[in-house]
């Protein structure tokens, strides 16, 4: 193997790299500050699940080159209307179906909006944020008791494992991954991503990709929300206010690149997600208090960006 | 290749973390275990406390081991407001230097799941002991602490009846010591009386959060218009409610302050919520310039809303929060004229509490149950007052509750716990200094 090629492939592998060492970090800090390891894999998982869950299907829109800021308020939207059928129907499975539903139908609004009047998505879904934060509001106003709208904890207590959330994101994995890189979409999507204009000159619809992108968004964010209301199932108005922007960071933490392409990677969701998750306890660990923290924080994001990213900068296709 | 090595690390990472889960169960059921202990000699102490209580004596707690150093999660919600600043000014600048104790604090909590995510952490981190300062989902908070056998208590405020008849016997609930609802009741009952009193007829209300049916604006609320009906002569009635049962019964429905007539006291205005947009503001501003309005009666902080457009004018503010030195500037301004603040202090008897409840010696009373204690407000009508509050408040070599007195309450048992929090006076606080 030559040394570009090593070079290249460490330059590749950068993020798992990345997370392997904050993984090794945390347990090393953990162990000579005797905390309970046990217990604070069981809270990474509990804490990065929902991110990990939504930025996987939010993939599938990056890799077209594509951003939704919407995903937030989206998953807040898709929780709060899947609280209110839960009230109305006792029943979890019409939550979870209200919760798929209503993302998928979100999410294909934003792009269909984009298709009729030919807008970049991107602009649409700055709309829908405004729309889905007001929505999020007045559904708390009607359906709640003003300030929230909840789902008794005793109905989700049986769900609340992780075991089961993991499973959630596997399964979720598992699909986004087969249809990914196994599937004529995944490398559909990465040529539009890659360059639009040579795409469509093999006949490849970037309105058709972007409908399918944005219908496996909208299963992640439905995901998403159920699995954020049987965490905490009293939902405010502020319920996954972090999300959207979580997404974005866990993504490109990931070693996604934020232009798209051919280099997309489903699983650098994941490993994003992760890493920001174990990066947060380290900080803890540290006793950095929030403020140092998120300082810290963006620092070495910027350096496993610029890490992950050193291979590519020349080598840009034309778009 | 790469792709392939990709998937199969990201598949061995779930992997891996579903094993530690397994593992988890049966290790963190031995943290839990640990953590027991304290509890199982609690459950001695409270054993021995019935026994001696039974007895119709005091208890002589067993001696406290303060040897090793505890770690106890504060929950925060708010990291801004003077309130909140002053509460963490007590708790670093003064427990936390007196105390053998390690407090970690949450982010800037915003909702039920940060909750959740802050004590994993707390957990993750062996604190024996939650005290709360957030109120998305106190059930959830308490039953979370509960299962991991660590201590939960409420820092501020108290549980509504029900909450606290469901948790009363939890031996991790250590319990709620601050305003309850007939505190708030009586604290903005005493605001309005204060200027009815004065003969003012003419008020605007700020609702604050009643809006979003924060019960404990909605009672201060609610004791506003009881004391208007009271002073409003026959048949003055709030929307036809006449008591405190039905006035609080009609805000419930509607969410808001009717503006109108209460018998000879007129309500002339009222904002209420928290939009903190331009025509929000311009809301307040124009109610606070409004013709023969005498007083703005808040419940929360008037002054940051109102004061600006009131000053110059006649029109008297009165606001609920705590004791800030902005609260003082305010005064002195003539944007303030009126305060019932929390003392930072009022804080250390549940800290005290939480303490020995780590420490293996949980406060129970006779019947078992946790602590529910009433803890009011230090009211200032003047800028003399305020100061000399003030003063005492920010001190922190010799803050309001010092470590003395606190000490007494790890060793108290509750009647004397309990008499002690009931002396929240300033005055009655200086004569126990």
């Amino acid at each position: 193997m030559s040394k570009e090629k090593i070079k290249k492939q460490i330059m590749n592998l950068a993020p798992v790299v990345g997370l392997l060492l904050l993984y090794g970090v945390f347990m090393i800090m953990g162990t000579v500050k005797d905390i309970n390891i046990a217990y604070g894999m069981k809270a990474i998982i509990n804490q990065s699940i929902v991110v990990a869950v939504v930025a996987t299907g939010a993939i599938f829109i990056y890799t077209l080159g594509s951003f939704d800021i919407s995903l937030g308020a989206s998953v807040a939207t898709s929780a709060l209307l899947g609280g209110i059928v839960y009230n109305a129907t006792g029943s979890l499975l019409c939550m979870f179906l209200a919760n798929i539903g209503v993302a998928v139908f979100i999410s294909l609004f934003n792009s269909i909006l984009a298709s009729v009047f030919n807008l970049p998505v991107f602009v649409t879904t700055i709309a829908m944020l405004s729309v889905l934060n007001a929505l999020v509001l007045v559904l708390i106003k009607v359906n709640g008791t003003g300030s929230e709208i909840a789902v008794p904890a005793e109905a989700v207590k049986a769900l609340d494992t992780t075991g089961f959330k993991v499973l959630i994101l596997v399964l979720f994995l598992v699909l986004c991954i087969f249809v990914f890189n196994f599937t004529k979409i995944g490398r559909m999507q990465k040529m539009l991503g890659g360059n639009e204009i040579c795409a469509r000159l093999t006949g490849i619809s970037g309105k058709k990709m972007a409908i399918i992108g944005f219908a496996m968004a909208g299963i992640g964010v439905g995901l998403g929300a159920f699995v954020s209301t049987i965490y905490a199932p009293t939902l405010t108005k502020n319920t996954a206010s972090s999300v959207g922007m979580d997404v974005i960071i866990a993504i490109v933490f990931g070693g996604m690149p934020v232009s798209g392409g051919a280099r997309s990677k489903i699983t650098a969701a994941v490993i994003g997600a992760f890493s920001m998750t174990f990066l947060g306890q380290i900080m803890t660990l540290m006793n950095f208090n929030s403020g140092i923290g998120q300082m810290v924080k963006a620092v070495i994001f910027i350096l496993v960006v610029f890490v992950a990213t050193f291979n590519q900068r020349s080598k840009m296709l034309p778009r | 290749m790469k792709k392939l090595l990709a998937m199969i690390l990201c598949i061995a990472l779930c992997m891996s973390t579903v094993v530690g889960c397994g593992s988890t169960s049966g290790e963190g059921n031995a943290a839990a275990d640990t953590t027991n202990q304290p509890a199982e000699s609690a459950g001695t102490d409270e054993d021995a406390e019935e026994q001696t209580t039974a007895q119709g004596g005091m208890d002589a707690v067993a001696e406290l081991d303060m040897s090793k150093t505890v770690k106890i999660g504060v929950l925060v919600s708010d990291s801004t407001t003077a309130e909140s600043l002053a509460f963490q000014n007590y708790y670093k600048e003064y427990i936390a230097k007196n105390y053998n104790v390690e407090l970690m604090y949450s982010d800037e909590l915003v909702d039920a799941a940060g909750e959740k995510s802050a004590i994993d952490t707390f957990i993750t981190n062996n604190c024996k002991a939650v005290i709360s300062f957030s109120s998305f989902d106190r059930m959830a908070q308490l039953n979370q602490c509960a299962d991991a056998g660590v201590y939960y208590a409420v820092a501020t405020g108290t549980l509504t009846n029900d909450e606290y008849e469901s948790v009363k016997t939890n031996e991790y609930y250590v319990g709620a010591i601050g305003p309850s609802l007939d505190v708030e009741f009586q604290a903005g009952y005493d605001m309005a009386k204060h200027y009815l009193d004065q003969g003012k007829k003419n008020f605007a209300i700020f609702g604050g959060a009643l809006p979003y049916y924060t019960e404990m604006h909605i009672y201060r609320a609610a004791g506003m218009l009881m004391a208007m009906v009271e002073a409003g002569g026959e048949g003055a009635n709030y929307q036809g409610a006449t008591d405190k049962d039905g006035i609080v019964g009609k805000i419930f429905e509607t969410a808001t302050i009717e503006t109108g007539s209460i018998g000879s006291i007129n309500i002339l205005g009222y904002v209420g919520g928290y939009d903190m947009d331009e025509a929000w503001f311009a809301k307040c501003g124009q109610m606070a310039q409004m013709d023969g309005l005498e007083v703005i009666l808040a419940v929360g902080n008037g002054s940051d809303f109102f004061g600006t457009s009131a000053q110059g004018t006649d029109v008297k503010i009165a606001s609920v929060d705590a004791y800030a030195s902005a609260y003082g500037e305010a005064m002195e301004a003539g944007m303030l004229d009126y305060l019932a603040g929390k003392f930072s202090a009022s804080i250390g008897p549940i800290f005290a509490a939480t303490y020995r409840a780590a420490l293996g010696s949980p406060i129970r009373n006779s019947e078992g149950n946790a602590l529910a204690l009433d803890q009011g407000y230090w009211v200032a009508t003047s800028s003399e007052q305020f100061n000399e509050y003030y003063a005492v408040d920010s001190s922190v070599e010799s803050p309001a509750y010092t470590k003395d007195m606190l000490d007494t309450l790890l060793t108290a048992d509750y009647a004397a716990f309990s008499e002690f929090v009931g002396k929240y006076s300033f005055d009655d606080i200086k004569a126990i200094q």
